[in-house]
């Protein structure tokens, strides 16, 4: 089937998943672009605009937002959780487990005295994002295979597997190691906070990864790229 | 001169004495209004001092009052819904919003006025809340019953709260065949909580009403004529078999004694009960051999009903209807007719509705500065305009759909 006639099917079926025609655009959720008035956008920015006139534009997923609440690395997690596309569950689940963290913190809060009040963190976003950042292992390991053997091979790591590790490995510690009366967000959000003070099982998992890394270094020049 | 072409007589006693109450007890607020002027701003302004809810009045619209924490034990052991008793813990303090004149204001004027003729007037004043526009969920009529409830408390009136008669026809883990007559079933166990946090609210009327009856309970158990009431309700508490009767001996001493006209044996009933469109309804609680059981044939639901029944004088009936908890009503049902039935309606009838709606923008406005004073709008976007507009639309202004929006961000 040629690139043209999968280029016309395209057009009656826009299914998003397909493999679209290299002529259509991406879309662009964000409102401020389209607020800014004409004399503020440079050459490139016009054309762009004089472009989406012209050219079609490919369809969004169900997530993309303008929302000024849309968060990617919120939605990437939300995805992780999802367990046979029920997105509503998962969300719901995130949602609790950021009301659940912004509880905790703000009734310590208000009941800590005025000098202590400022080291608490109240915002829920804050305590997640730096708990992920927290996560991430720095290096990690690949299997290669050398002389018949595989071998373990310290390897560095692109920021998207550091960002994938550090939010699957919290999801598996939360589903696996909880108590069966617990709920999910619940888990999470103590978790959370563990791993914003760099205590709790999934900072424990980092530190072995690194130390297997370590012991492993001997190997490291096994890596050819 | 106009009130007397405006108004008919009763009325205009009405608003006099409306105005001799907000002129005599609270004076030096009114100075204090006199001289501040220009300072009430609605941007700035989403607390009250004032927290006694018989000095609120229209110029404390939209603002929070703080609840005293001995208050939040003693009256509201069972009635403050469940999401708003988190935020008491989590905020370390109980604030209630002051709403607006369609809703608890109306109520306090009329309660407060009417407390001196209630002696007077042959039936007890019914007051029904209701969700007004487009079945509104989540308005605030449970909170607005608390607040009518905190106003009745701190005037030192009786408090008969029952807080959701929804769970008392669904889910009844303990049926017993009523000892006092063959065709009715007991509760024990809703019927002791119940007696319990009755206890807790109204301590000091305990051993001042004395009882006007002998109640035999069993051949070698009875409560004599004058022993105090306190002494029923201990009885009731701890003999959990015979507790929905207890209730019912505890509803009618208290419909023939609010009458009372004495100064120092007198005192006002308030029969709150929130969700009162169960007690006409279907129940899903059913009888051994499968068959349902109507509400008639419940112990705790008959006595109710009794209550409500226009036949005392001397206390106020302040009832909330809600489709949420109720059974076998469409989630789109929001009118009294719809929700009470032909039968519920009939022997509600005559009330005064009062619609409960959502916020307006100014009610708005203080409850988003509230949630910014305790920290709550976390999310850095969510101070900005952009994000308060967001959040207008996203929650259409609704009490509860505003609160869980802000939970999360």
């Amino acid at each position: 089937v040629s690139a043209s006639s999968i280029g016309r099917l395209v057009m009656l079926f826009l299914v998003r998943w397909s493999r679209y025609n290299p002529y259509y655009l991406e879309p662009e959720p964000r409102k401020e672009l389209y607020n800014m008035p004409e004399t503020e956008l440079t050459t490139e920015q016009k054309e762009e605009r004089e472009l989406k006139a012209v050219r079609p534009i490919k369809a969004t997923t169900n997530s993309t937002t303008s929302s000024v609440f849309n968060d990617p690395v919120l939605s990437k997690f939300v995805n992780m959780m999802m367990r046979d596309g029920e997105k509503i569950l998962a969300r719901g689940i995130l949602t609790q487990t950021l009301e659940s963290l912004k509880r905790k913190q703000v009734e310590k809060y208000h009941k800590a005295p005025q000098g202590k009040k400022a080291e608490i963190e109240c915002n829920p976003y804050a305590i997640f994002h730096q708990a992920l950042e927290n996560c991430m292992p720095v290096i990690g390991l690949a299997s290669i295979q050398k002389g018949g053997k595989f071998y373990q091979v310290p390897v560095p790591l692109t920021d998207n597997r550091r960002r994938f590790l550090a939010m699957k490995w919290m999801i598996t510690e939360c589903r696996d190691n909880k108590n069966r009366r617990t709920l999910m967000y619940e888990k999470l959000s103590q978790e959370l906070l563990a791993a914003y003070s760099k205590e709790g099982n999934v900072i424990k998992r980092k530190h072995e990864l690194h130390k297997m890394a370590e012991s492993n270094r001997a190997y490291a020049h096994y890596r050819w790229w | 001169m106009t009130l007397h072409r405006l108004f008919p007589l009763r009325l205009r006693q009405t608003v006099t004495q409306v105005r001799l109450l907000h002129g005599s007890g609270c004076g030096h607020q009114l100075e204090e209004v006199a001289m501040e002027p220009e300072l009430r701003k609605e941007t700035s302004v989403f607390r009250t001092q004032v927290n006694d809810p018989a000095c609120q009045s229209e110029r404390h619209l939209g603002q929070y009052y703080t609840l005293p924490t001995s208050h939040l034990h003693t009256i509201f052991p069972h009635g403050l819904p469940a999401r708003y008793q988190q935020q008491v813990k989590t905020f370390n303090e109980g604030c209630v919003m002051v709403r607006q004149p369609p809703a608890v204001r109306y109520l306090l004027c009329i309660l407060h006025q009417e407390g001196n003729d209630l002696y007077v007037s042959k039936r007890p004043v019914l007051l029904t809340l209701t969700g007004w526009v487009d079945g509104l969920k989540g308005s605030g009529k449970t909170m607005s019953l608390c607040h009518t409830i905190h106003y009745c408390s701190t005037q030192g009136w009786l408090v008969l709260h029952i807080p959701d008669a929804h769970l008392w026809v669904k889910n009844c883990k303990e049926l017993l065949p009523s000892s006092y007559h063959t065709s009715r079933f007991d509760q024990p166990i809703e019927a002791s909580n119940w007696l319990r946090n009755f206890r807790t609210t109204n301590e000091r009327f305990l051993s001042k009403i004395k009882l006007r009856q002998r109640y035999t309970w069993t051949k070698r158990e009875s409560t004599e004529k004058g022993s105090p009431l306190g002494e029923l309700v201990d009885m009731g508490v701890s003999r959990v078999k015979s507790s929905s009767d207890v209730v019912g001996a505890v509803l009618k001493e208290l419909r023939l004694q609010a009458a009372e006209t004495e100064e120092s044996e007198g005192f006002r009933l308030a029969v709150a009960i929130d969700g009162v469109n169960s007690l006409w309804g279907r129940t899903t609680i059913k009888k051994e051999d499968k068959s349902p059981v109507a509400p008639e044939e419940l112990t705790l639901i008959h006595n109710l009903r009794k209550m409500i029944d226009n036949n005392w004088c001397g206390g106020a009936v302040i009832a909330t209807l809600s489709q949420t908890g109720s059974l076998y009503s469409p989630s789109s049902a929001y009118l009294p007719k719809e929700l009470l039935g032909e039968e519920g309606f009939d022997s509600m009838d005559p009330f005064i509705p009062v619609p409960v709606s959502n916020y307006s923008e100014k009610e708005f406005e203080s409850c988003y500065l509230y949630y910014l004073d305790r920290h709550w709008l976390q999310h850095p976007h969510s101070k900005t305009d952009e994000g308060k507009k967001e959040i207008i639309f996203l929650s259409n202004r609704n009490p509860s759909v505003l609160e869980r929006l802000c939970a999360f961000l």
